[in-house]
């Protein structure tokens, strides 16, 4: 048998014996590899690392780092807000909030929160800061301009003024 | 005198014996492997124990008879039968639709399968960012074991089987494999070849454009298995006419196509992710390779192969091209025993049968595994309904 | 807000070329999709891959040349009624689509095995009467609006003098072809009927996503019918 023919087959039997290995070491191996990479979902779908957290009556809400599109991404700047608990928030929802930190109120936020969790929701923002834009009745057309409930917190994201 | 069926006398089977042994290892992996993810389910401990007396029933025809492909089918088409059967069962359950919501995608739970993978490359490599709307880790929901668990299973297998993911691990292309064998004869036979570059050239736009528009761009725009797994719920016309894309897509590569080519049309022609995993039979150690000295050529192997892998070029060559997928089709339908099993390396057609023997228990090792556990998953989703 | 003062040269400069690096892979990635297909679908070698990055470079910086000089005259680019503005761009879009469908249609005549042509593939009349598809792509790639173009023009609108937003621009168009350079390695590709017709169907596949995007700027919607 020739050398490459010998190193053929020994491929072939520690290809053969790391199928053995798939289940119990390489999958494992591999997925904590991946997961230790340091990457991190678009921040456009995560709605970007919270920075602050405002406390209010009964609730709190939380304030995330402004998102920029990427390269040629079809949305706009946002920035995303959350309020949490769901069951700690009032019927009517409307709360001045100082989104950069300076003191002072940027935008006003009012929402109803429906009884039912699967029922539509909509919010108002109206801009005291006009780095801010408006939102009249909008619910989840996109997402940097949207009002959703997921879990226990409805997350409303406010699209920036473009530059 | 290349177009004269020369059949050999039928090749005489293997011994029961003998094939039972060469198929034990492949029971005691089954045992393992079932018995490892055992459930105190009913309906999950008779799929467990179907599927797996399947897969291995599947295993022996395959020693009895020497043939790959006809056994290989019996699986693969199951397994593509019987996973939207459970994903969408799943899904449903989970969140009452197959449209994903956008609460979901900024919730981090959109399952994540092995086909956007190519596309994220480029992304997390400059930018170290991921553009899927899943989580890394599990995170609840729909999200699985996460996109790492999905990304490392992948890598693992392919380091395993390389493009032979296209024939024991996809749970997309059993339903077009089910199509391609159900005419008894092909109603379009003549296939330009150069539509065999379409998966090329849809994993080279697909690429640029994720990297351009920061989007899974084949996930939103092409994919015809949407279908049988789920979609971004329409929020606008403009999301109804992506669903409407897939529909078109699938209706036509998935199902029409293969009815009438008997080609898997859509792995061949379309599917960036085999694309994409052909690089990996460079990698691989085995391969199929063409006798020159025994072969005549009748070219039936290049009529068999359900990808359009084996052209004039590639026979007098004596090899395949980089699209195979070991699916066993062209070694079968050979009638002198000219295309072989091969490991890299050694001499062709010197004892090809120990190539195949070896390629097999991998690959169905890792059949069993991931495409058995699927299987299972639908059957006892059929089986709740009864028990 | 930026000021209008006038600025002089070395700090005009320091600032378009640092606004054009920061926006190179911006531009590779909205180019790459028309540059990549296409410059597969040419011939092999080094030397034409050079002349054609320099056909489709220099009418790219055409192109950005006549948009300085609007943008200028008009004042800023964004304050053109949208309506107006969509209406350009989604043409410019579909220009593009169509050209890259004629491309692809005249790649086919070029020598498509392992052989290096001497001359870039032309579209129009074959031959010599041919425009380089190149070019044209270039020019069109060049007058469309992607962001760091957007970043750009803002800032040109606000200088003192027609030479001046050309000079800017000049320079950070130098900042962002800097990222372009890789793309000569393209030229090492070997050519044959894979690589070509894989460029080919690329080709048209991104004609159709052009296609789409022109129509949508047209009824002032982005790609995914958001309102501009």
């Amino acid at each position: 048998m020739t050398t490459r023919a010998k190193l053929g087959y020994t491929a072939a039997g520690l290809t053969v014996f790391a199928t053995l290995l798939v289940p119990f070491v390489l999958y494992g191996a591999f997925t904590k590899g991946f997961a230790g990479l340091g990457l991190h979902v678009d921040e456009m779908y995560s709605g970007g690392p919270k920075v602050r957290t405002i406390q209010a009556a009964g609730y709190s809400i939380d304030i995330h780092r402004p998102v920029s599109p990427h390269m040629l991404q079809h949305e706009k700047p946002f920035v995303q807000l959350d309020w949490r608990p769901v069951g700690a928030l009032p019927p009517h929802v409307s709360d001045l909030v100082d989104v950069d930190g300076d003191g002072q109120p940027d935008i006003r936020v009012s929402f109803d929160v429906p009884k039912d969790p699967k029922a539509p929701l909509r919010v108002n923002v109206e801009p005291l800061n006009p780095r801010y834009q408006a939102m009249r009745n909008v619910g989840k057309p996109q997402f940097s301009e949207l009002i959703v409930r997921v879990d226990d917190a409805i997350l409303v994201r406010v699209p920036l003024a473009q530059q | 005198m290349a177009t004269q069926d020369k059949r050999l006398p039928p090749q005489p089977l293997r011994s029961v014996g003998r094939s039972l042994l060469l198929t034990l290892p492949i029971a005691v992996w089954s045992l393992l492997m079932f018995g490892h993810f055992w459930q105190p389910d009913r309906s999950a401990q008779i799929a467990s124990v179907t599927t797996a007396v399947f897969m291995i029933a599947l295993f022996f025809m395959m020693m009895r008879t020497s043939r790959t492909y006809r056994w290989r089918r019996w699986f693969f088409v199951a397994l593509g039968l019987l996973f939207p059967v459970g994903f969408i069962h799943q899904v449903i359950a989970m969140r009452g639709t197959m449209g994903i919501p956008i609460e979901e995608m900024i919730a981090g739970r959109t399952p994540f399968c092995y086909i956007p993978i190519p596309m994220l490359i480029l992304p997390a490599a400059l930018m170290k960012t991921v553009v899927f709307p899943g989580s890394i880790r599990p995170h609840g929901g729909m999200s699985g074991g996460g996109m790492a668990a999905m990304a490392g299973i992948w890598l693992a297998m392919t380091l395993v089987i390389g493009k032979g993911w296209c024939s024991y691990a996809c749970f997309f292309g059993g339903i077009e494999e089910g199509m391609a064998s159900v005419p008894p004869k092909a109603k379009v036979r003549k296939i330009d070849p150069r539509w065999r570059y379409g998966p090329w050239a849809v994993l080279l736009v697909m690429v640029l454009m994720s990297l351009a528009l920061f989007e899974p761009a084949y996930c939103m725009w092409l994919c015809p298995f949407k279908a049988v797994s789920e979609y971004v719920a329409a929020r606008n016309t403009v999301g109804t006419v992506q669903n409407g894309i897939f529909v078109l897509l699938f209706a036509t590569l998935v199902i029409a196509l293969p009815l009438l080519t008997k080609k898997r049309t859509q792995c061949a022609f379309f599917c960036p992710f085999g694309a994409f995993q052909s690089i990996f039979n460079k990698t691989s150690i085995f391969d199929v390779k063409i006798d020159r000295s025994r072969c005549t050529p009748c070219v039936l192997c290049q009529k068999s192969c359900p990808t359009l892998s084996l052209t004039d070029e590639s026979i007098v060559k004596g090899e395949t091209l980089m699209s195979c997928m070991k699916c066993g089709a062209c070694v079968d339908a050979c009638p002198k025993d000219a295309a072989v099993w091969h490991i890299k390396g050694t001499e062709v057609a010197v004892k090809p049968e120990r190539a195949r023997l070896m390629f097999l228990y991998a690959a169905w090792a890792m059949a069993i595994m991931f495409g058995g556990s699927i299987i299972a998953e639908g059957l006892q989703t059929i089986l709740h309904v009864f028990i | 807000m930026l000021n209008s003062s006038p600025m002089g040269p070395t700090s005009l400069f320091g600032e378009a070329m640092a606004l054009g690096l920061a926006s190179g892979p911006a531009c590779v990635a909205s180019c790459g999709p028309v540059l990549v297909p296409s410059s597969l679908a040419e011939g092999a070698g080094l030397r034409l891959n050079v002349r054609y990055l320099s056909a489709f470079l220099g009418m790219r910086f055409l192109g950005y040349l006549v948009f300085a000089a609007l943008a200028w005259e008009v004042g800023t680019l964004l304050s053109v009624a949208p309506t107006a503005r969509s209406l350009v761009f989604g043409t410019v879009h579909i220009l593009l689509a169509g050209v890259l469908l004629w491309y692809a249609y005249a790649a086919g005549r070029i020598c498509t095995h392992a052989c290096a042509g001497s001359e870039l593939v032309t579209i129009g009349p074959s031959g010599k009467r041919g425009v380089p598809g190149a070019a044209v792509l270039g020019f069109l790639t060049g007058v469309s609006l992607c962001p760091p173009f957007v970043a750009a023009a803002v800032r040109v609108a606000e200088l003192g003098s027609l030479a001046a937003a050309l000079f800017f621009f000049t320079v950070f168009f130098v900042g962002t072809s800097v990222w372009f350079v890789p793309f000569v390695g393209l030229g090492y590709v070997r050519r044959n009927e894979a690589v070509t017709t894989v460029a080919r169907m690329a080709m048209v596949l991104v004609a159709f996503y052009y296609a789409y995007l022109g129509l949508m700027m047209l009824v002032g919607r982005s790609a995914y019918g958001y309102p501009r």
